[in-house]
This record gives structure tokens, sequence and C-alpha cells, in this order.
């Protein structure tokens, strides 16, 4: 019987022992999910969190952007994905039975426009939804997805702003004087560089791959900036250097079609154009570097307009302390190129006059900075910056036209939190300026300001932003001139989601050595200087609104008037047929400007529309001034999903009223009367290889789809239907 | 409320972008100038009678839209042709206005009516628009009406000959304001 029991003992005893160890591997299976978490340009996102939805199961992405979640059972999960300043990700329906799996996740940057932060109003840093002033920012991801090799053709897209050739207009702020004298101040990094000779902005000099975004201030913000920035400010500003190796590489490749007329078809072929540009930021120690170095060669769809351009980059940080640093920025640039100025005819509308074809012209600019900062006190902080910047340029006409120029600028600026609500912000700057040219002569220029502006913060909630500036210029041998520039801005948040806006100042711009000294002679165009001429100023105001709509809608609207005061324009002497520069106009700009932008499916589908509308009047003739179009019209449709990107740009500006009618009249533009109103039409594509484990995305851009032909500048026919096929890939 | 609002501008999207597609893509914007078959212009003969001064630097015929009533009326944008240079020395000059040296505007003459046609000289030596550096040596009368300067008259698509002008040293005709 003993024996029996023990038996059956044994029996059972194995029984358990066999059904545990059989359970335990069934029901003890476990799988895990893995994967990385990026952005739209594949960068890793560190300290996402990622949880599976009605469980406890979770984990965050490593610096690498790496996640796993480890011993899931077989079952069906959502997975959440959450980092702040992104738009939350759900992945639905994954199914876990037989095997673990990877899902890498691309994470789309939240911009929720109202409360990004804003360094180049107020020179220091507030959020885009306290300032008294309009302002827009171009992230970096536009560059990358439009594929704009240069900031010119980005700020083609944005509200209020319009381009005549490589001027820019700020709100109707200026036409077109060959880049004499600009009315918007552009700075990288807070340096402002324009040409020591002409005050020209050079946008193509900017390395658009190391920006990480670029701020539009609008209206006259010469309280804070001085001469040249009558008109507004454009700020790119570089990416921060990265603790961790990074390496990028990216290129394009792309090809102009044939122009719609084939009488203008003057190669018989569809000219291409590339560019490539590698990238790398380390940091070593407390020293953090970035090196980039852009290649850029296009040979037109116009004869004589092709181009090299070769431009360098480099950014250096040393730390001090964690409160004290040194940054060191270069950023090289040479040009060799073409010289297309204007049309043969409206037959030949690609080609240049027979006696300017062949013409070259080579250009070096250098510009270095240094910028100190650090923190003195917990309420102070010092903030130096100094930059020289050197310009070159020499063409092969008869007689040789060649010019030097080096400019030279330093700054010390303090910014004093003298309360909680209270920041002071005051600085000097100098700038200094020689110029050796066949055009100019060989004339120098001085100049000082000194500012002061105060951002009160009441608890209404109410700001005031109230400011004064002080600069004189002093031009070779004419008298110099000194102008204060006052500034009053109100910030008043009405609701959370609605906010008033309001500002009214002076700015002022003294001439620059171009527009009082050139003396030349080009394609036919004859140029003379003009000792008398004086500074021009203006009295500007603005009203706006900002609303936002839970995060489906954001609308902005604001209205502004700016009155000019000896306003500086070209013009022909009419006893001599000579272009020169004179303070000719008393003149008035008055705009309205809206902006809307429907998220119509927060982080996948987006709709935006711009409008501006300008009434820009010489007061003493009742003309309208010359390339200001009444009506400016871009709209935006984007649509991403995963790892697919589609988007479609429109752009509309009316025809303008006036342009240079005497180059016309005189003969020296054949068919330069013609012109339009501008449709333009882009697409784009875009795929990112991330799920394939690829660092790597893809671009496809048509551009000026319906070949649609127009001029912006007297005789220039602007880039005919192009195709662009752009990669980018990010090693780290 | 939101999703009425959300619904009422998807309908509207596709209408506005078609809408928008279809005004850009039938137009191609700018295009070639229509090539007038018979451009509008004249010629004629100028000749010339006694001695010409040794200080004659430069000969022109010029034509201006507007009279010469005032010494600022002799201005570029009223200055509508300049023919070719004609040689010192030159007895009989044949001329058409499709061999101009400089025909502003669309490069070809445009017709309409033009006050004042003269041959005008010039005694500085670099080519100048100042109306001090000119002299006038002989004015184109219509209708042998040699009291006042005539004018031409080209209608559309019309070539005018015969217009002749004479100049004689010995007996220049009246000076238009603002000369020596």
């Amino acid at each position: 019987m003993k024996i029996v029991l023990k038996n059956i003992f044994q029996g059972f005893f194995f029984l358990f022992v066999f059904i545990f160890v059989i359970e335990d591997n069934l029901f003890a299976q476990t799988f895990s999910i893995t994967g990385k978490v990026v952005d739209q340009n594949s960068n890793p996102i560190p300290g996402v969190n990622i949880i599976i939805i009605n469980t406890n199961y979770g984990a965050s992405s490593d610096e690498n952007g790496n996640y796993e979640i480890a011993n899931l059972p077989v079952g069906i999960y959502s997975i959440e994905y959450s980092a702040v300043g992104f738009e939350k990700a759900v992945s639905s329906n994954i199914s876990l039975s037989d095997k673990s799996i990877t899902i890498d996740v691309i994470l789309t940057e939240q911009i929720i426009e109202s409360d990004e932060v804003v360094v180049t109003a107020g020179k220091y840093e507030q959020k885009k939804s306290e300032l008294p002033v309009s302002s827009e920012i171009i992230h970096s991801k536009e560059f990358t997805e439009k594929n704009f090799s240069n900031l010119e053709e980005a700020l083609r897209y944005v509200p209020g702003v319009n381009m005549t050739d490589d001027q820019i207009s700020i709100r109707g702020s200026s036409g077109y004087s060959r880049g004499a004298g600009s009315r918007a101040l552009l700075a990288i990094d807070g340096l402002p560089f324009y040409t020591g000779d002409s005050g020209e902005s050079v946008w193509e000099m900017i390395p658009v791959s190391e920006l990480e975004r670029v701020e539009i201030i609008k209206g006259a913000a010469s309280s804070l900036y001085g001469t040249s920035a009558i008109g507004g400010v454009i700020n790119g500003l570089t990416r921060e250097i990265t603790e961790k190796p990074r390496t990028s590489v990216s290129g394009y490749f792309g090809f102009y079609d044939k122009p719609y007329y084939s009488e203008w078809d003057w190669s018989g072929e569809r000219r291409p154009f590339n560019g490539l540009t590698l990238s790398h930021s380390n940091n070593v120690g407390d020293l953090g570097f970035t090196l980039a170095f852009t290649r850029l060669e296009d040979q037109s769809y116009r004869k004589d307009d092709h181009f090299k351009k070769y431009i360098g980059f480099i950014k250096t940080k040393y730390d001090f302390t964690p409160l004290s640093s040194l940054t060191f920025i270069a950023n090289t640039f040479n040009k060799r190129s073409g010289n297309f100025l204007y049309w043969k005819d409206s037959h030949n509308a690609l080609i240049p006059p027979e006696a300017e074809q062949g013409q070259r012209i080579e250009t070096n600019r250098y510009l270095f900075g240094l910028i100190y900062k650090t923190v003195l006190t917990e309420k102070f902080l010092l903030n130096i910056k100094t930059n020289y910047y050197r310009n070159h340029f020499k063409d092969t006409e008869t007689p040789v036209n060649e010019s030097t120029s080096n400019l030279y600028r330093g700054e010390v600026q303090l910014n004093t939190d003298i309360t909680e609500g209270i920041v002071l912000t005051t600085g000097i700057e100098g700038m200094g300026s020689t110029v050796i040219s066949t055009l100019f002569g060989n004339p120098n220029s001085i100049g000082f300001g000194s500012y002061v502006v105060s951002d009160i913060k009441f608890n209404f909630p109410l700001i005031i932003s109230a400011g004064v500036r002080y600069d004189y210029t002093k031009l070779d041998s004419l008298d110099g001139s000194g102008a204060v520039s006052p500034k009053l801005g109100l910030n008043y948040k009405l609701y959370e989601n609605l906010i008033l806006r309001s500002s009214i100042g002076t700015g002022f711009r003294a001439p620059t050595l171009a527009e009082a000294f050139t003396s030349t002679s080009a394609s036919g165009i004859t140029v003379k200087p003009n000792p008398n001429i004086k500074s021009e100023s203006n009295l500007t105001f603005e009203i706006g609104v900002n609303y936002i709509l839970f995060n489906f809608l954001t609308f902005d609207v604001a209205a502004f008037q700016n009155e000019y005061y000896e306003m500086i324009e070209p013009g022909i002497d009419p006893l001599d047929g000579l272009v020169y520069f004179d303070n000719i106009i008393r003149a008035r700009i008055q705009g309205v400007e809206a902006s809307t932008l429907f998220n119509f499916i927060p982080n996948e589908l987006s709709f935006r529309l711009n409008y501006t509308y300008l009434w820009a009047r010489d007061l003493e003739t009742g003309t309208a001034l010359r390339y200001r179009p009444r009506h400016i019209f871009y709209s935006g449709l984007e649509f991403t999903k995963w790892n697919f990107m589609f988007g479609a740009d429109f752009r509309f500006t009316s025809e303008v009223e006036e342009i240079d009618e005497e180059l016309v009249d005189l003969g020296i533009i054949k068919d330069g009367e013609l012109r339009v109103p501008v449709y333009v039409t882009d697409l784009r594509l875009g795929y990112n290889l991330i799920s394939l484990n690829l660092p790597l995305n893809i671009y496809l851009n048509v551009k000026n789809i319906f070949n649609y032909n127009y001029v912006e500048l007297i005789g220039n026919i602007r880039h005919i239907r192009n195709y662009i096929l752009g990669v980018s890939l990010l090693i780290q | 409320m939101l999703r009425t609002v959300i619904r009422k501008y998807f309908n509207l999207l596709p209408a506005i972008i078609f809408l928008i597609t279809c005004i850009v893509a039938c137009d191609h914007g700018i295009e070639p100038k229509p090539i007038v078959s018979e451009p509008p212009g004249f010629s004629g003969t100028i000749t010339f009678s006694g001695e010409w001064p040794d200080s004659i630097t430069r000969t022109h015929i010029v034509v201006f839209k507007d009279p010469l009533l005032s010494a600022s009326d002799f201005n570029i944008f009223n200055l509508r042709f300049v023919s070719s240079e004609i040689p010192f020395g030159t007895q009989t000059y044949e001329y058409s206005s499709r061999d101009s040296s400089f025909v502003p505007g669309t490069g070809m003459f445009e017709p309409g009516t033009y006050a004042y046609i003269a041959v005008a000289q010039q005694a500085v030596k670099n080519l100048s628009l100042v109306r001090s550096d000119w002299f006038v040596a002989g004015v184109y009368y219509a209708g042998g009406d040699t009291t006042q300067p005539g004018s031409l008259v080209i209608p559309d698509s019309t070539f005018i000959t015969n217009i002749n002008i004479i100049c004689d040293y010995n007996n220049p005709p009246p000076q238009p304001p603002g000369g020596n």
C-alpha cells in the first residue's frame, strides 16, 4: 500500500512539475518593443516619455533617442510618445504575438507661435506673444524641406515681406537700388553686417544649413539697432554646438525646364544646378565647435547668369565658467559668376544685350565676429560683440569696376533685471568703414550710437516697452549728422488667447557711401555722385491683434503706417540723363497685414494664409512708390503623416505700378515696361528613411510648376520651372 | 461647433485650390511682344551749305516730342530720337530712323506727332545733353512754312519719307531757348 501511495505521490509530483514548467513556459513568454525617436531632421530626441496606453509599461528614450520596453506579454497595444516641445504621437494596434518588434518614430516640433522665444526684438530672450511689434520666424526645417539654398528665397514667403531680386522690402520699406542702402538690417547671431561701401545685405553668404531659425522684426527698429534698421531687422540664429559629435551631409541636384516660349531657349538644354554641404559639430572639454562648408553651382536658365559659390562657416564657443563664454564666428564667401543685368528684349528674355555678354564678376567676402557673454551678478548680463566684415568684388567691364570695403563694429550691451518685472537694456555701439573703389572713390565713414530700452511688466497683464537711441554718422567729407530715435510699445493680454499690441517710434538711416559717392558707368547706365545727400527718417505706427482658438486656429492682423521724410531713392536727372541718389521723396506707406494658420488635423494637416495690403505713395507727386506691389498673398498647405510629407505653396503679388520707367524711356532696357502679377506655385514631397534605420531624408521639389514668367526687377525673368532632388544625412 | 467650422473650411478648401490652379495654370505671364510688320519711322535728306565751322565735334538729327518753348524743354524725356552721327564736312546726308543710334522706349520709332525736328551740332568733345552745349544748324519746316518749326506726324505702321532739312551756315535758324 505504501508503495502504491508512494508511486501515486511521485506521479502527482512529476505531473505538477511538468504542468508548472509547461505553464511557466506558456505564460511567461515575453517580448520587447524597441526603436528610435527622432525629429523631422533625423536628430535623435532624448527623454521622450513612451508609455503603453492602459498599462503600466513604459520607458524613456536615451541620449541617442533609443528606447526599449521589455517583458511585454503577447497582446495588442497602443503606444504614446510625448516630449516637451514636440507634438504627441500614438502608434495604435501594435500586435505582439511571436517576436519582439522595432518601431521608429518621428516627432514633429510643436510650434505654438505665440509662445516661441525671440531674441531680436529686445536684444534678449522674450516670448513672441509679449512683443509690442510684429515679428516672424523662419524655422530651419523650411530650408531643408523647401530646398532653399539662399536666405533670400525663404524671405519671399514671409508675410509682409516682398523681394525685388535680392533687395528686401519689409512692409513696402524699399524699392530697388541695386543693393545700395538697405532699409532692413541683416545680422547673424546678433552681429549686424552689411557691406561697408553700399550698405548691401548679402543673403547668399548666410550658411542656411547652420541656421536654427531666422527672426524677422517688422517696422523701424532704429531705437535699438540704429541706422539701416529703419524698415526692420532680419537676424539669422545659428544652431547650438552639439555636446556629442554630429556630422551632416546634405546635397541636392536639380535642373531648369525648357522655357515656355521656344524662342527663349538660347541653350537648347535643361540647365542643371547642384549643391553640397558638409557640417560637423562637437565638443572637446569646454570648447565646442561647428565647421561647415557649402559648394553651390548653377548653370542658370539665363545666359551669363551662372555661378559657383563657396561658403565656409566656423563657430567655436569656449565656456570659461557655466556663466561666462566666448563665441567666435567666421563666415567666408567666394563667388564667381556671370553678370546678367537685364534682358536683350522680350524676344530674347533670357540673354543679355550683345554688348553686355561675356562679363564676369568675382566676389570675396569675410565676416569675423566675437561674442563675449557673462553673467556679472544675478541681475546683470554683459554682452560684448565685435565684428569685422571685408568685402571685395571685381568685374570684367571696361574700365574695370573694383571695390574693397572694410566694416568694423563693436558693441557693449548690458541687460539688467531691475526687479522681477522690469528689464533694462542699455548699450553703446561704434562702427567705421573704409573703402577703396573705382566706383565710390576712397571714402570712409564713422558712426556711434547709444541706447536704453526698458520693458516693464504689469500684472493686468500689460507690458510697456520704452526706449531711445542716439546715433551720429559722418561720411567722409560730408557734414556729420545725428538723430534721436525714440520708441514706445504696448502689449496687452486681454484674454489668455487674445493679445493686443501697439507701437510708435521713429527711425533714421544715414546714406551709404555708395549713395553719396558712386560714379560709374555699366551696361549703359551711368551713375553720378550726390555730395549733398542727407539722412532720411521715418515715423512708424502699428497696432495688431493676435488670437488663438485652441490648437486649431491662429489669427494675427496688424495695421501700420510709416511716414518717410527725405526718403532716399534713386532717380534720373532730366538735365543730363544720369542716375543719382537724392532725398526726393516725402512718402507715406500704409497697410494691413493678416495671417491665419489652420491646424485642420493637429500635427498632420495645416493650411496657412497670409495677405498684405500696401498703399505706398510719394506724397508730392501722388504716384506709387517704385517696386511696391499693392497686394501680397501667400498660402501654404502641409500634410505630414509618419515618414511622409507633402506640401504646396502659392505666392501672389500684384503688378507693381511704378518701375524705373526712365530706363525704358531712354531705350536702355528694351521692352522693360513688360510686367505682370506674380503667380508662383511650388510643390514638395519628403520621405524620412528612419524606418530602415537610415537617418536620411529625401526631398523632391518642383518650383514654379506652371512655368509662369514674371519679373520682380525690370528686364529680369525670375526662375522658370525647375525640379530638385535633395537628400540630407545625419551621422551621430 | 468646432467640427462644423472644420467641415466648412474643408469644403471650401478644394474649391479655393481648384480656382487658384485654374487661374495660374492657364496664364504664362510675360510673353514676347508681337512683331510689328511695318515699323513706323521717317527718312529724308540733309543738305549743308556754307563752310562747316572748325569747332563742330558732333552733328546729329534730333527729334523732340513737345515744342522747345523754354530751356527746360530740352531734356532727356522730351528727346525721342537721335540719329547716327553725321560726318564732319558732309554736304548731303541721307538718313533713316531705321539707322538710328538712339531710339528710346521700345527701340522702334513710335507713331505720333513730333513738334521739333532739327540738325543739332555740338562743340564739346563728349556727347552732352546740356542745352548750352548745342547749336541748331537746321530745322524741319512743314509745307514750306519757314516761320515756325514743322511738326512730324507718323501714323501707325507708316514710314514717312522726304523729311528734308537744309542747314545754311550763313543763315542759321532761330535758336531754341537756353542756348549760348
